[in-house]
């Protein structure tokens, strides 16, 4: 029997709509669900997106993505790149595997509550690929660490890190809770597909894979690219609701998700990407800092596409500018200054060579975080190497769940409200402004220090806080990645004469 | 006597970090309590300059002899310390 060209059956069949008789409307699609209140009944028909694929078609495409990342890993298995490659690059592919796997795992069920409670028919059609496409990608990238376990501990947190209390886990939960889980389906494609996937995405998926293939991972960066070929598709999915929110007398709201989880997005790509750019990659194989490449898909291509659509630029725009010089700095600092509570063993990154690449990049570094690792560089070299690990524990943002960080002697500040007798703290003005947006989100979550206060992590010392964390318990924490041996030329600069 | 957390914001270090005390200790045993996870660890050290500590935005430090409990400052506020 000859198939039906597409053109003939495809409109028609995307915009197939339920037409209830015996339930209602809203007990068919539930408010707290389905989400964009005020948009009229007729007005979800319309909603179109750029990507018209079939299953035939999206199956046949998705096998060929497979075949090519697949058989790219398989080739290049007895490369022995654990082995071989910088010890900064596996560090990068133990935070990668574990902060993303699970996370594109559940944003099937993300994409899967499109495909239940969108009013859009054509939303449901499109979300249905979307869904299969993170399943694919939650797969391949448990598949592809799996190869290391036997080599390396850590690489378990790829399957283990969002099911654990590692700090970083609670940050990326409430994270993804917020973007991805908790809001009607409307709302979570603009925060989730529009904000964070059309900006962010882009950033580890494509600005990683150019360090990949420089680093000679060629597995990582095919696999990337793979990967990132879905995204830019089903991130198309928020784009067409933007559009009928704004026509309904939405701009508002629209703009609000958008300065909401625009910030999020880019405080957690900050640990995902921006540390890594700037401090792992060798620097002999780096393409741009974290800041250049921020500047170039963010602050360029992402913000022309909401100015295209009629949206301006967030309120703290000038806030978020001056924040690229500064934060992911101050986070590489925590983070390596608390390395065993990390699955990964992080890399310093501040050689005399690295260090004269980031005062070009970052004019002023050496004269604010710089004078921090001047103090951390004479501790080692002096033979003090218990006063590089701090004894106790940073402040948290009540948000953000990060570390609250600033420039040394410039802009590290704390940003405190009382709310309902409970006091939290933010890493930022922003981070603040969020929690006000809708209090009774945010209100009830502890974040580590809440939790070590109130008496949830025993024994209450730094041993008992990496036990709750998972260190020691599914794999040791991290410690220098390249064996502090980049100390080298700081301890021959720093022989004594003669 | 009673375990009182504070919020450090040691000048010259990049994070605020979380240390115990107690609300019998007088400011200047505050102030050594910070120092301990800051100087020398993140900050350098300034031999013979003692450390002040003031709330955080505050020109005005507290007196050396204050006991913590007589500042009012309430639990994870954040103290601003400084070498004088």
């Amino acid at each position: 029997m000859a198939l039906l060209e597409r053109s003939a059956w495809y409109d028609l069949a995307r915009s197939t709509e339920w037409t209830p008789s015996y339930i209602s409307q809203d007990e068919l699609f539930p408010p707290e669900m389905s989400g964009g209140e005020g948009i009229p009944a007729e007005v979800w028909s319309t909603y179109d997106e750029p990507y018209k694929v079939t299953y035939r078609e999206y199956v046949d495409v998705q096998r060929q993505k497979d075949e090519g990342a697949y058989s790219v890993k398989a080739a290049l298995e007895r490369a022995d790149l654990y082995n071989k490659a910088d010890p900064g690059w596996i560090s990068i592919l133990k935070e990668h595997y574990a902060a993303v796997a699970l996370v594109e795992y559940g944003a099937s069920f993300q994409e899967a509550r499109y495909v239940r409670w969108s009013k859009a028919p054509g939303m449901r059609n499109m979300a249905t690929f979307g869904m299969l496409d993170e399943m694919r990608h939650g797969q391949i990238q448990l598949y592809f660490p799996h190869e290391y376990i036997g080599k390396d501990r850590q690489f378990d947190w790829s399957h283990q890190m969002m099911w654990s209390n590692n700090w970083v886990a609670l940050g990326a939960r409430h994270f993804f809770d917020d973007m991805l889980m908790t809001r009607g389906a409307a709302e979570t494609s603009i925060s989730a597909n529009f904000a964070f996937e059309t900006g962010f995405t882009n950033l580890q998926f494509i600005g990683l894979s150019g360090d990949a293939a420089n680093a000679g991972d060629f597995t990582f960066s095919k696999l990337i690219q793979s990967i990132q070929s879905d995204e830019a598709r089903h991130a198309q999915l928020g784009t067409p609701l933007l559009q009928m929110m704004i026509e309904n007398g939405q701009k508002a709201k629209a703009q609000n998700l958008i300065d909401i989880a625009f910030w999020r997005s880019y405080r957690l790509f900050t640990i995902l990407s921006g540390i890594p750019m700037d401090y792992y990659v060798p620097l002999e194989v780096r393409e741009s800092s974290f800041k250049e490449f921020m500047e170039e898909w963010i602050v360029t291509q992402f913000m022309k596409s909401i100015e295209d659509l009629g949206l301006s630029k967030p309120w703290y725009w000038d806030i978020f500018l001056r924040d690229l010089d500064e934060h992911h700095h101050g986070q590489h600092l925590g983070t390596y200054s608390w390395r065993p509570t990390l699955w990964w063993n992080p890399a310093a990154g501040v050689s005399p060579e690295e260090r004269d690449w980031l005062e070009e990049k970052y004019p002023g570094w050496n004269d604010t975080f710089g004078k921090v690792w001047d103090v951390m560089i004479d501790n080692f070299v002096s033979g003090r190497p218990e006063k590089t690990v701090p004894g106790t524990l940073p402040m948290i943002c009540n948000v953000s769940q990060l570390p609250i960080v600033g420039t040394p002697g410039v802009s590290l500040k704390d940003t405190s409200i009382v709310f309902e007798g409970r006091k939290y703290h933010f890493a930022s003005e922003v981070d603040k402004w969020i929690f006000e947006q809708d209090p009774e989100r945010y209100k009830h979550h502890k974040n580590l220090i809440d939790r070590f206060l109130g008496g949830e992590i025993q024994p209450a010392n730094l041993d008992g806080v990496l036990e709750y964390m998972g260190l020691g318990v599914i794999s040791p924490g991290g410690d220098d990645a390249h064996g502090y041996a980049w100390l080298e030329a700081y301890k021959t600069a720093l022989a004594p004469a003669g | 006597m009673a375990l009182f957390p504070i919020s450090s914001k040691f000048e010259g270090d990049f994070v605020l970090k979380l240390v115990p005390v107690d609300t019998e200790n007088t400011m200047a045993e505050v102030a050594a309590a910070a120092a301990e996870h800051s100087v020398g660890v993140h900050v350098p050290d300034q031999p013979g300059r003692p450390i002040r500590a003031r709330a955080e935005g505050s020109t005005e430090a507290y007196p050396l002899d204050m006991k913590l409990s007589e500042t009012g400052l309430g639990p994870t506020d954040t103290v601003e310390f400084y070498f004088e």
